[in-house]
């Protein structure tokens, strides 16, 4: 009970962000009967799964100043979870995504373990090879579909137990039910005591230890929440498009896209990854879908998005949120 | 008199937009949109600005009269039955990521409120895609994705006019079979002992991996023997292992499933080994495009490849020859089995709305399931275009081609199978690279 | 017979990954930032060469000057225009900022030059192999092999004989140390930029060789570039050196064995899975890798 109020609780946020979030909420809530087209939708439904991604990146990547990238992994985990036991034993989502969460805890520890021993850039590019040696796995691996990657068969609409809808707009709620749970998880986080044994490793790894905190088991526990959020996603990522293959859950691309949308909108703070993927996914999506189809300008779309991404990372590096509480600073 | 001038401003304002409102209304009754997601960036953008321009071509000669086209369509300048209707294809670039291709498939059939779907290439788009307008009951007909098992998904909305991966390997062991009886043109009977060993490396996606295990099975039908077979995984910055257990294995046939970037670095690799098999094949994709031969040049000479289409086939077929001249014209390259493919499924889609009569999508439906292009308004060498209940054309049939050495130094893609279409003597054995 | 065909093989490979990973490892030592753009110099110093080759006419290897030449300018604007500025923020941005300098170099080349593949036809060594005995190696690779050891041979040099090179070295090992040392630092990161590029442009020309041109062709070399770097340990040219022989030796022996024995596996479909994880094991067991000295 009490952590559920702590969880709701955002007395220690201005009143600005306090009536933003409320607004914001509003607006999610009554987005699908506004009348915008389904295209509009799906980029929303990607920017709440993108939102999710981000939010479970923080932990160890925001909060944990860890330079983590080989969060995809997770999400082919949370994904080939959900779609082998429905294609096998056709077990509901409901039960399957909980074990896919399960399994992408237990192998976070597995691979937790070794890989905080290491630091810095080692770790980082540690982090990438475990993800590519998991992918080329499940591209070998025959009894998972290997790069033929598995198909889920379609249900009558609609279908409550395995999650499958004709609709766009269930999808829509769905994902925003579990964006919800992972705000305000985070919002309990950030005031947690791992949270700020986290903040104080982020800052001084070795005053930390000295005053009695275990660097390595904080940065492992942070790694398995942000391994359960994405595998979560992952789950979600399976009902909806019906078809995984190892390229599309499990590529560096979107390790890369979840810890670069977290990024830009400010680590370690709340509304970062909110931001951050309000801000990418819309450009990526829309850019991509306005200019890639004329000739003449392939690449232009990557190109205004790459600009940017650095102008951003050289003149706040600490995101758009920093950005904006830099004129918040200056307006007072 | 200001007064005056104001009213009039906005009356004229009025007027124009009324005339703006109403055109775009008339344009919009007089138009049928298809939505085509073909990869247009990324690593496949090659294959997709091939494919958009094939696309277009099509588009243009069924909407305008094409004099000099001997396919009824080209005199259209409409279709027909739904009153001189223009088609407009809108392109999506799905850039090769399934995800997207559903996104974007969801866009054109809500937003765009396009009549049917074309594309995707890459048979895992085209998976999503074809999920997308299943759900949503839009008709899709698919131009160029090969693996067999999209058409046995039972799928109501989806139907393909290209043959499959499975037709093509089965033709691949026809023509060794026909080596051995001597049918090829211009090569005597060749003992089978002589050929009868066969290595093959194949991508491991789902398209090269589908290819070996095929191949393995035809292998064992025909009574040939795999000494080697690889996958290797496409993006990889070195093949020379890869290269160098095919070489050791000393197979008599080299068999390839390979991408455009793969299948250079994999003949470049080869050559330096001076590998020397009697014949070279591969499996489409990579060794048909016209770049394959733009940067490779004479070092293709006898590479045999699977296609759909030759340019050659001008020769014993007129409208392939017209409609390859106008693309040639246009874009400086020949047709290849990928471009031509999509012109059929352009072709494919004037069709069925012809015969739909309309845009409703239960008459589309109706219509593809009973739509009979006959095959002398084809481009293709195909019996025509019928589809199964499956939704396979069941009419459509492969070719295999060869690379061949002009005496001017130039390379001309010749056709060895069918036997009956054959336009030059193979090269046998492979004359390797000296 | 094949096992030490295929270790010779993976050497000639090795010491082009190395060559490759060198100016990544340079930039890396003396300012600690991970350059994800470092395929794309790759690709810019591939595309140079091809079109100083066909344009002009000449020779590919005569055409390794203007490759290093454009890699050292690439370097220094790279420098002065985007990663002075992200030097203020933590590693995570900096990651990101040279991640987007990856992708607005490669579109910018697949705007300029198109998406056609490009091989280099001509040449005095293109197409042509050495055979000795019943091994046979390509000439192209042979050259490639010889100017790597050449490139590093001279970096060794610069960083250990030079002057320039000292001050170098004592910024990457201590950066306050060296700025109260009257050596500016900003300097310093400039010529590491410089000597990054250039032997990137410098490999990218002898890449070109013997490999396809072509917008995204950076992105298969980055990720080995990266393992090599980490394996050796950062900072370390002798590291970078011997990790991407190793890499070269893992790529090609291992698929080379596991088919001699039957094993499945250990197929060339894997063989970058291997290196991979043998760099996961090696940084396991030595945090620092091979030869790194700091963590």
């Amino acid at each position: 009970m009490e952590t559920i109020k702590d969880a709701l609780d955002f007395r220690d946020f201005s009143k600005a962000e306090r009536i933003g979030l409320i607004l914001f909420t509003i607006f999610l809530l009554a987005f699908p009967w506004i009348g915008t087209g389904s295209f509009v939708k799906a980029v929303m439904i990607q920017f709440l799964l993108f939102s999710l991604f981000g939010m479970g990146w923080n932990t160890i990547g925001g909060y944990g100043g860890q330079v983590e990238l080989g969060k995809a992994q997770y999400v082919g985990i949370g994904a080939y979870t959900v779609s082998l036991m429905m294609v096998w034993w056709k077990i509901p989502f409901w039960v399957s995504m909980p074990i896919g969460v399960l399994i992408a805890i237990g192998y976070s520890f597995i691979i937790g373990y070794p890989l905080f021993r290491l630091k810095g850039h080692y770790f980082a590019i540690a982090t990438i090879c475990t993800s590519l040696v998991l992918q080329d796995i499940f591209i070998n691996w025959k009894l998972v579909g290997a790069a033929k990657g598995i198909e889920l068969p379609i249900h009558e609409h609609p279908d409550f137990l395995y999650m499958q809808f004709k609709s766009d707009t269930y999808y829509y709620y769905f994902i925003m039910v579990f964006f919800y749970v992972a705000l305000f998880y985070m919002n309990r986080f950030r005031k947690s005591k791992l949270g700020y044994q986290l903040r104080m490793i982020k800052d001084d790894e070795e005053a930390a230890e000295s005053l009695g905190i275990d660097a390595r088991w904080c940065k492992i526990k942070a790694y398995t929440i942000a391994s359960a959020f994405v595998a979560v996603g992952g789950g979600f990522m399976a009902v909806y498009n019906l078809y995984i293959d190892p390229y599309s859950v499990m590529d560096l691309d979107l390790s890369i896209k979840i810890a670069l949308m977290a990024m830009l909108g400010g680590a370690a703070s709340l509304w970062g990854p909110i931001i951050g993927a309000a801000f990418l996914v819309p450009l990526d999506r829309f850019l991509g879908s306005w200019l890639g189809g004329y000739k003449g300008l392939i690449g232009v779309d990557f190109m205004i998005y790459a600009m940017l991404i650095m102008a951003v990372s050289a003149y706040q590096p600490r995101g758009i949120w920093g950005i904006i509480e830099q004129f918040r600073r200056k307006g007072k | 008199m200001i007064k005056d001038r104001g009213f009039f401003l906005s009356f004229l304002i009025m007027l124009l937009s009324l005339f703006i409102i109403s055109t775009s209304l008339y344009a919009e009754e007089k138009e049928i949109k298809i939505g085509v997601l073909y990869p247009l960036s990324g690593a496949a953008a090659t294959i997709g600005r091939d494919l958009q321009r094939a696309a277009e071509l099509t588009a243009e000669i069924i909407n305008n009269k094409t004099p000099g086209v001997d396919i009824p369509m080209a005199q259209w300048g409409g279709i027909p039955n739904l009153g001189g209707a223009k088609i407009k294809l809108i392109f999506v670039d799905h850039r090769g990521e399934p995800d997207r291709g559903a996104d974007l498939a969801k866009r054109l059939i809500l937003d765009d409120k396009v009549v049917g779907l074309m594309g995707a290439y890459h048979s895992s788009v085209t998976k999503t895609v074809s999920a997308v307008a299943e759900r949503y009951g839009i008709p899709m007909i698919n131009d160029s994705s090969t693996s067999p098992e999209l058409t046995k998904r039972g799928l109501k909305w989806f139907w393909r006019t290209t043959p499959h991966d499975d037709y093509f390997n089965k033709d691949l062991f026809e023509l060794l079979k026909g080596l051995t009886e001597g049918k090829v043109k211009g090569v005597k009977a060749v003992p089978k002992s002589q050929i009868k060993n066969l290595a093959y490396a194949c991508e491991n996606t789902e398209w090269g991996s589908n290819v070996a295990k095929s191949l393995e099975a035809y292998a064992k039908e025909y009574g040939f023997n795999i000494v080697k077979g690889i996958l290797y995984t496409a993006n990889s910055p070195d093949l020379t292992s890869e290269a160098k257990t095919l070489t050791t294995a000393k197979p008599d046939a080299m068999l390839f499933a390979s991408y455009l970037s793969d299948s250079l670095l994999m003949i470049r690799t080869l050559k330096s080994m001076k590998a020397s098999p009697r014949f070279f094949w591969g499996q489409d994709a990579g060794f048909e495009m016209a770049d394959f031969t733009k940067t490779l040049g004479t070092d293709t000479n006898g590479v045999l490849t699977r296609t759909v289409f030759i340019a050659k086939i001008a020769n014993v077929k007129k409208v392939a020859g017209q409609v390859n001249a106008l693309y040639k014209k246009k874009y400086g390259d020949d047709l290849t089995g990928a471009t031509a493919r999509s012109i059929v499924g352009v072709q494919a889609w004037a069709y069925v709305l012809n015969k739909a009569g309309s845009i409703d999508r239960k008459a589309i439906q109706k219509a593809c399931n009973e739509i009979n292009i006959p095959a002398n308004e084809l481009v293709m060498p195909w019996a025509g275009v019928k589809f199964d209940a499956t939704g396979q054309n069941i009419l459509g049939r492969g070719l295999i081609g060869q690379y061949q050495k002009t005496k001017e130094g130039k390379i001309d893609l010749e056709i060895i199978y069918p036997f009956d279409l054959a336009t030059a003597n193979m090269i046998y054995p492979f004359p390797g690279w000296k | 017979m094949m096992i030490l065909d295929a270790l010779l093989q993976g050497i000639l490979m090795g010491l082009l990954f190395a060559l490759v990973a060198l100016g990544l490892n340079v930039i890396f030592g003396v300012m600690d930032i991970v350059n994800f753009a470092h395929g794309e110099f790759l690709m810019i110093g591939m595309y140079t060469t091809y079109w100083t080759s066909v344009l002009l006419d000449i020779d590919p290897l005569f055409t390794l000057p203007v490759a290093a030449l454009v890699g050292i300018l690439l370097g220094l604007a790279s420098y002065y225009g985007l990663i002075k500025y992200l030097l203020r923020g933590p590693a995570i941005a900096q990651l990101f900022g040279t991640f987007g300098l990856m992708l607005f170099l490669r579109y910018l080349a697949q705007f300029l030059f198109g998406i056609d593949y490009r091989i280099i036809q001509k040449g005095v060594l293109i197409g042509k192999s050495l055979s000795l005995g019943p091994f046979i190696f390509d000439w192209t690779k042979i050259a490639a092999a010889a100017l790597s050891l050449l490139s590093f041979g001279f970096v060794y040099y610069f960083l250990h004989k030079t002057k320039l090179g000292k001050a170098l070295r004592a910024t990457s090992i201590n950066k306050e140390a060296a700025s109260y040392m009257g050596i500016q630092t900003d300097q310093m990161n400039a010529i590491a930029w410089a000597i990054g590029g250039g032997t990137v442009g410098i490999a990218g020309g002898l890449l070109a060789n013997f490999y396809y041109v072509y917008p995204t062709v950076g992105l298969l070399f980055v990720m080995i570039a990266f393992a090599c770097v980490a394996m050796g340990g950062f900072g370390s040219i002798k590291g970078v050196f011997f990790a991407g022989i190793l890499i070269g030796i893992i790529e090609m022996l291992f698929p080379v064995f596991g088919q001699q024995i039957g094993w499945e596996f250990l197929g060339p479909h894997f063989k970058f899975t291997l290196v991979y994880l043998a760099y996961f094991i090696i940084v396991v067991v030595r945090p620092q890798g091979l030869f790194g000295w700091k963590q």
